[in-house]
């Protein structure tokens, strides 16, 4: 299968151990190569409230398939609103209301027939602060599985997904130790292992490096640039430069839950039509 | 420059100090007086004093010296050299404990025929679950709830009438090896396997199983009873080992503290051996042998009245006790935080569950006699009706720990869950209840330890005296406190006031306090986690 095949190139052209002390100038991606992605999600006219608070104001954007789309904007401006309601993880909070349309693959997941339980299995996710389980790495990755009963092959989809996440030279002799005992940058890459290996069509990340340091951190970010190749990313993230290095798309949130201003990230930071967004970018606000 | 010093004065501390002492006088008003009580009714109960100065001084020099010297050496060395000695010292003593209280049931209440035909009934089911686990199958999940059902149903009605119509059956203590024995084999093995190898598994399981059969032909020989000899074996001298090898296998730098309880056991034996040598008497104590094992209840001497039966009492009590409110609590509050939707509805439950355990014991007696008694017909005071209505007691004390141990759950565990596709019920099967658990194990002890205690519920539901040792289900019974409670009262005579009251009163004490202990043992174990 070319699927698999594609898989094992990508684990072998790995660089983990390198550390980017540079910021460039603008994004530091060149997928344009590929030509224009197709749409896998649409948001229209997306609003969601807390209780009476309107965290988003009728977003609409467009995300496109294999291509990692970043979300900036300061505090509370809706952007981790936003990616928590591709997944319906809004619905486990009690106050949250949505309302408008979120398609993924042309479908509201906001339709009554849409089990969300059944999307967050094909939409995976990455938290803030790694969250492995207090158990062994191996069941750690293989928990996602598990919960799906697809255990065939189970050694083998482990050493994958810990091979996507860059991380399995480093623990596969430990593989039945704790994950907890592993550093804050391998537990982010461990839980980043963990929503890969059931094969899902988008990662959602909500500020994946905010707690680590910048190596872990710019592991990280080579990690996020090799899953495009494969998977569709989301990221949330407070920091500029790391929205420009690693994102093709940029979506800007300013304060009261609007989208100000979504393009390629090169426009984004280069040429901004928001004045508002210029600002924030250059560091007058924010 | 000495001017400019005295310049800055000095600022009045005189109440601040006052107040102070008086705080520290009423943390240690309670405790103090506590204490006193306490050191009066020990001495009471053990009459230290009644002993040859002779026999204190043979054993200060063979085991408290000894004790304080390697206990004060450990501590120089490491807390953890302290703990792991204080630890092996207190888990075969706690125990041994409870081994000796499940060795009563099993000789005094429970038929060991009849006990091992329902363990044999509910072998087969669980062969079944097992069996159906293990195999690659589609079977619809209901179909296969239905199978296991109606096997375990059809078991329990065929095989224990089988089994008691066996024409030869096992020794009692056999059957205890075999129903016991062969279950912790097994486990412990699996366990051993997995942590150090197969090998080691194989070797510890078929050590186990051998040496619970050892076990019961040692208390053959030596008069302490078949049956008592493979309970100690099983639940006192396995945990031991496996702490020691645990210690000694992956403990390496802590080793050298199993020295304190080698050191207790060697100095009491020492000092046995020496008291007997010189013909030193030692304390006619109340607490001895014949008083927790005679069942007499009242009479001019003291010395012929025991606990026995407040003991087996109380044993059977906690184990209904736990096994309606255990579950019903847990139940309870993993429904409450995982499940219910933040309503009026919940919230009234909520502030009602708070207020439940507060309410008055006497209370809830008076609900098990209405309930139980004058509502299902049952007998007063039987095992059945007093173990539900000290279940009712605790059942919200249950609630509100379980609720604080999930609720201790991060919540970014729930969120690594939910996020991978897992349905509620899979977080918290994988995720809320493995996290909680030593927090629910530790209010639910806890929770025990005061149903332990408990005597008013208990006297209203009729069980107002101590019936003997119970030998079954609806036969009335007492309990450790009502033990208490009738020596101060029914079968009072002045010569039970220093006595047997005050040996009742260590008895039981004792047995809450390692209640207590081993709670939290768990506790600070899984904290440091």
């Amino acid at each position: 299968m070319s699927n698999a095949d594609q898989r094992t190139d990508v684990s072998e052209g790995s660089s983990g151990d390198e550390y980017a002390v540079s910021v460039p100038e603008g994004r530091g991606r060149d997928r344009d190569a590929d030509g224009e992605a197709s749409t896998i999600i649409e948001s229209r006219d997306l609003s969601v409230w807390y209780n009476d608070n309107q965290a988003l104001r009728s977003v609409s954007m467009e995300i496109p398939e294999k291509r990692v789309t970043a979300m900036v904007g300061p505090s509370g401006c809706g952007k981790s609103t936003y990616l928590r309601s591709i997944n319906r993880m809004n619905d486990l909070i009690d106050a949250a209301r949505v309302e408008g349309e979120m398609l993924f693959n042309g479908k509201n997941v906001y339709d009554d027939d849409v089990d969300p339980v059944a999307l967050r299995r094909r939409i995976g996710m990455v938290f803030q602060q790694p969250n492995p389980f207090p158990k062994s790495i191996y069941d750690n990755v293989a928990y996602g599985l598990r919960l799906q009963d697809r255990t065939e092959n189970l050694d083998e989809k482990v050493e994958q997904a810990l091979r996507k996440a860059a991380l399995w030279d480093e623990v596969k002799d430990q593989l039945d130790q704790s994950g907890l005992d592993l550093s804050g940058g391998q537990q982010q890459r461990l839980c980043i292992a963990r929503a890969i290996a059931v094969d899902p069509e988008v990662v959602l990340m909500d500020e994946p490096a905010s707690a680590l340091d910048p190596v872990a951190t710019s592991k990280i970010e080579d990690l996020i640039d090799e899953m495009a190749e494969e998977y569709t990313v989301v990221i949330v993230t407070h920091n500029m430069q790391q929205a420009a290095r690693i994102s093709d798309k940029t979506a800007v949130f300013l304060t009261g839950g609007e989208l100000v201003e979504f393009d390629d990230t090169e426009k984004i930071f280069e040429n901004p039509e928001n004045e508002r967004v210029e600002d924030y970018i250059t560091g007058k606000f924010g | 420059m000495s001017e400019a010093y005295e310049g800055f004065g000095r600022v009045s501390r005189r109440i601040g100090t006052l107040f102070r002492g008086v705080l520290f006088a009423s943390t240690l008003a309670g405790i103090l007086t506590l204490a006193v009580l306490l050191v009066y009714v020990a001495n009471d109960a053990v009459r230290p004093l009644t002993a040859d100065p002779g026999w204190h001084l043979t054993f200060f020099l063979t085991l408290v010296l000894p004790t304080i010297g390697v206990g004060w050496w450990s501590y120089q060395r490491s807390y953890g050299t302290l703990t792991t000695g204080l630890l092996g010292t207190v888990l075969p003593a706690v125990a041994a404990l409870y081994a000796g209280g499940l060795a009563a049931l099993f000789i005094d209440v429970i038929p060991t025929l009849v006990w091992l035909s329902f363990v044999v009934a509910l072998a087969v089911p669980a062969a079944l679950v097992v069996g159906l686990a293990r195999t690659d199958r589609d079977v619809p999940f209901l179909a296969e709830l239905a199978t296991v059902l109606a096997v375990t149903v059809g078991s329990l009605l065929v095989i224990p009438g089988l089994v008691q119509s066996l024409p030869t059956v096992p020794a009692d203590w056999m059957v205890l090896v075999l129903t016991l024995g062969i279950p912790e084999a097994i486990l412990l093995g699996r366990w051993i396997g997995g942590r150090w190898g197969r090998r080691d598994g194989w070797i510890a399981g078929v050590a186990i199983l051998f040496g619970s059969a050892v076990g019961g032909v040692i208390g053959m020989t030596t008069g302490l009873g078949a049956i008592p000899g493979v309970a100690l074996a099983l639940f006192a001298a396995v945990p031991t080992g496996l702490y020691v090898a645990i210690v000694a296998r992956e403990r390496p730098e802590r080793r050298i503290g199993l020295l304190l309880p080698a050191v207790i056991v060697g100095g009491a034996l020492a000092g046995e051996l020496l008291v007997g040598a010189l013909g030193f008497a030692g304390p006619e104590s109340w607490v001895d042998w014949g008083f927790l094992t005679s069942t007499v209840q009242r009479g001019a001497d003291p010395g012929a009245v025991g606990i026995y039966s407040g003991v087996v009492g109380t044993i059977l009590l906690m184990f209904v006790v736990a096994a309606i409110a255990v579950p019903a609590g847990v139940g309870a509050a993993v429904y409450l935080e995982e499940y219910a939707p933040d309503t009026t509805l919940t919230r009234i439950i909520d502030v009602n569950i708070s207020n439940l355990a507060g309410v008055p014991s006497v209370v809830y007696g008076l609900l098990g006699l209405g309930l139980f008694v004058r509502y299902a017909g049952q007998p007063t005071g039987t095992l059945l009706v007093g173990g539900a209505t000290l279940a009712l007691l605790v059942f919200p004390i249950v609630i509100i720990s379980s609720r604080e141990a999930i609720r201790a759950v991060p919540d970014s565990a729930r969120q690594a869950s939910y996020g991978m596709g897992a349905t509620r019920w899979q977080t918290v099967k994988n995720v809320v209840l493995p996290r909680a658990f030593p927090g629910i194990l530790t209010g639910t002890i806890l929770a025990l330890s005061r149903a332990i205690g408990e005597t008013a519920p208990l006297l209203v539901i009729g069980a107002a005296q101590v019936f003997g040792v119970p030998n079954s289900w609806d036969s009335a019974i007492g309990a450790m406190p009502l033990q208490l409670y009738v020596w101060a009262s029914t079968y009072a005579s002045p010569a039970f006031y220093t006595t047997v009251l005050a040996a009742g009163i260590v008895v039981l004490l004792t047995a809450m306090l390692s209640m207590n202990s081993i709670a939290i043992y768990v506790r600070n174990h899984y904290e440091q986690r």
